[in-house]
């Protein structure tokens, strides 16, 4: 799904036919409120933006984004071509600052670029949001341990720790392994490095 | 034919030589008057130059002058001529004429510095006059009445004044001061003579022993006519000289004048294009860039298997467009920048409007300012430049674009309006911006007053400049939120308005 934000309908339309002719889903849109009230189905999309808009601007609306946390990759566009703002765009993520006129290959792949980013991206938050539902599914006890595992510490060790026997905390450890479905000690630490949680539960 | 020493002896004078001295008097002090103008309208070395020369010629004239009202004068002995003396007394009036063409010539002068250089004046005039008598020899001798030569000495020093005032009111060269010109030289030249014969009015000659003639000269009646000639014509050149210079600098003034309106006209124009090259580039990238991907688009299509023939006649005619567009953006950018002289012609003020309006178009877009036009119909037609007074609309509309910059957007408004108000077109361009200060207010014509960091100043004195040149006016009018310019043009007669 590619979303195409600029003023003038000819440069819109342009890049709407051009984005279409390769298969590609389409919405042109005039300006950014169109964009922050419009759908935005759960499939790899990306952001082609003017810089300037009326209103508000490209640079704006990227801010805007980030803010309200609403991850997609930009790809700006601009009849200005200056270097600070340039510099701005892509410090603050976007993946290509293209000055118009471009040529087409450049931004067909510039949105490869952007959906595989925005692809990854996602799959990358299914996971962790799985994860995360494995994590909601642990005892308090054994949300506990999870940390003192990935750690590396010998039951006996997280026994101590806990003040538990050592056979209680086998039995805990085998149960968290199960029901986080990893298959070593090494995917559990993995997992929790993904989720970012390890250091956090410490 | 010696006299007894105690009588004074006859003196008489020659008519012819003195009206010659006279002619001198007034033609060295037409030339001094000249010279203090030139000297205070030049600087540097040129003023020196003038400065010098005119020294000399007016010294020189002076001196002339004195010689040969001696020569007019007889006694019944014939009378030498210490030269050395003679030589100092024209180094006296130089040095004079110097000094006090120096002092005249001053931006400050004022009273103070008149009365110091007429003081400087009529005391080298006396001293010389009393010197060249000193440098007499003849069998006479002479005593002076102190109280006689006090008069010629005040004489003198007022009329050198009076001269010196005249000569710093002429200085700025003003039109038309040739006549009172001549006729202050003729006051002035018949106040030296005054002088100079009052000077030799003040000393009683009695016989005396022969004097010692060595060193000495006598002048004779040819040598008098002679000195007249090379004195006349070394002022004479002194005064054309004056008004070749003078010529020169009038000319290369107005050349310059309206070289430099022109160019500065186009300049500013320049800069306000300067401004708006941002806005430009926009303009012609917007339609470029759909020009470019529609036809990179049709390219695509048409070397597919099946290429979808509809699309693709919709995208060519679209490329169409976007250079029609495009043209018309770069006739109307060329318009504005083209330098020229006036091109005088019928205009529907209207159309002039919406052609700035195209060309800020954009700017007010991107600062979010909500346009509101309201065009006159049937509004009589004016007579002008189209591209002066589009740059003078264009430097008030950008100036309330920036006045609404510094206000939240929702409250940005501009309203361009087109009138007719009995046998005038008027224009108003109104914001709601913070307004104008009244102390701002009242400069806001002049050049190079600005209130922005970076303004030049320029763009509102010149859009009146313009305004006025087409016989009509632009005038601020506060109102209570922001501002209101008001540009008055007089119409064309209805009869030749098609």
């Amino acid at each position: 799904m590619i979303f195409v934000i600029d003023d003038d309908p000819s440069v819109r339309r342009s890049i709407k036919r051009l984005l279409g002719s390769v298969g590609l889903h389409v919405e042109a849109l005039g300006a950014p409120k169109e964009f922050l009230s419009a759908e935005h189905p759960n499939v790899p999309s990306c952001l082609i933006l003017d810089v300037r808009l009326p209103g508000i601007s490209g640079l704006e609306l990227q801010r805007e984004l980030s803010e309200r946390n609403l991850q997609i990759p930009i790809i700006f566009i601009t009849s200005y071509g200056d270097i600070p703002m340039s510099v701005r765009a892509m410090k603050a993520g976007a993946v290509e600052f293209l000055p118009k006129p471009f040529r087409d290959q450049e931004l067909l792949d510039a949105v490869q670029v952007a959906l595989q980013r925005d692809k990854i991206r996602r799959q990358q938050e299914a996971e962790i949001t799985l994860l995360r539902e494995r994590v909601e599914s642990l005892t308090p006890r054994e949300r506990e341990i999870l940390p003192l595992v990935v750690s590396g510490l010998l039951n006996k060790q997280i026994a101590a720790i806990i003040g538990a026997s050592e056979g209680t905390v086998k039995v805990h450890r085998s149960q968290l392994i199960r029901k986080m479905k990893a298959h070593s000690l090494a995917e559990l630490v993995r997992m929790t490095e993904k989720m970012g949680i390890g250091s956090a539960l410490r | 034919m010696v006299a007894s020493p105690d009588v004074a002896m006859s003196v008489s004078y020659d008519p012819l030589q003195v009206a010659l001295s006279v002619v001198i008097a007034v033609a060295s002090s037409y030339a001094a008057l000249d010279l203090a103008g030139r000297v205070a309208s030049t600087r540097g070395n040129v003023r020196a130059t003038w400065l010098a020369c005119g020294a000399c010629s007016m010294g020189a004239g002076i001196w002339a002058m004195h010689f040969v009202g001696m020569l007019a004068f007889h006694l019944p002995v014939p009378i030498f001529y210490y030269w050395p003396t003679t030589i100092g007394a024209l180094l006296i009036a130089i040095f004079a004429a110097a000094a006090a063409l120096h002092l005249v010539s001053l931006k400050r002068m004022g009273v103070r510095y008149a009365v110091i250089s007429g003081c400087i004046l009529g005391c080298g005039v006396a001293a010389l006059h009393y010197l060249g008598m000193d440098a007499m020899r003849a069998a006479a001798t002479y005593q002076l009445r102190p109280g006689v030569v006090a008069a010629a000495v005040a004489l003198g020093v007022v009329f050198a004044i009076g001269g010196m005032w005249l000569g710093y009111y002429f200085k700025g060269e003003p039109k038309g001061t040739q006549w009172i010109r001549l006729g202050s030289a003729l006051c002035m030249g018949a106040a030296i003579s005054g002088m100079h014969y009052t000077g030799m009015a003040s000393a009683v000659f009695t016989a005396s022993p022969p004097s010692d003639l060595a060193h000495t000269v006598h002048i004779s009646s040819l040598g008098t006519v002679g000195i007249a000639i090379v004195i006349l014509m070394l002022l004479g050149t002194t005064i054309a000289a004056c008004a070749v210079g003078r010529g020169f600098d009038a000319r290369a003034s107005r050349l310059e004048v309206s070289e430099a309106l022109l160019e500065f006209t186009h300049v500013t124009r320049l800069t306000v294009m300067g401004e708006l090259t941002a806005s430009i580039a926009h303009e012609i990238r917007q339609p470029l860039a759909a020009i470019v991907t529609n036809a990179n688009y049709s390219l695509r299509e048409l070397s597919t298997a099946t290429p979808n023939i509809q699309e693709v006649r919709e995208a060519i005619r679209e490329i169409v467009q976007d250079g029609d567009r495009m043209s018309s953006i770069i006739s109307r950018i060329r318009k504005l920048l083209r330098k020229e002289s006036s091109e005088q012609m019928e205009l529907e003020i209207n159309e002039v409007l919406q052609e700035v309006i195209d060309l800020l178009r954009n700017e007010l877009e991107q600062s979010s300012i909500k346009l509101t036009l309201e065009l006159g119909d049937a509004l009589p037609r004016i007579c002008g430049d189209r591209v002066q007074l589009q740059q003078a609309i264009m430097n008030v509309v950008l100036n309330g674009i920036e006045a609404l910059r510094s206000i939240p957007r929702e409250r940005r408004q501009l309203l361009i309006r087109s009138m007719r108000n009995s046998d005038l077109v008027v224009i108003e361009v109104m914001d709601t911006g913070r307004g104008i200060d009244a102390p701002t207010a009242e400069r806001l014509f002049e050049p190079f007053f600005t209130s922005k960091p970076h303004g030049m100043g320029l763009g509102l004195s010149i859009s009146r400049s313009i305004v006025e040149s087409h016989g009509g006016e632009l005038s601020y009018h506060p109102i209570p939120q922001g501002a209101l310019f008001r540009f008055s043009l007089p119409a064309e007669n209805e009869s030749s308005s098609g």
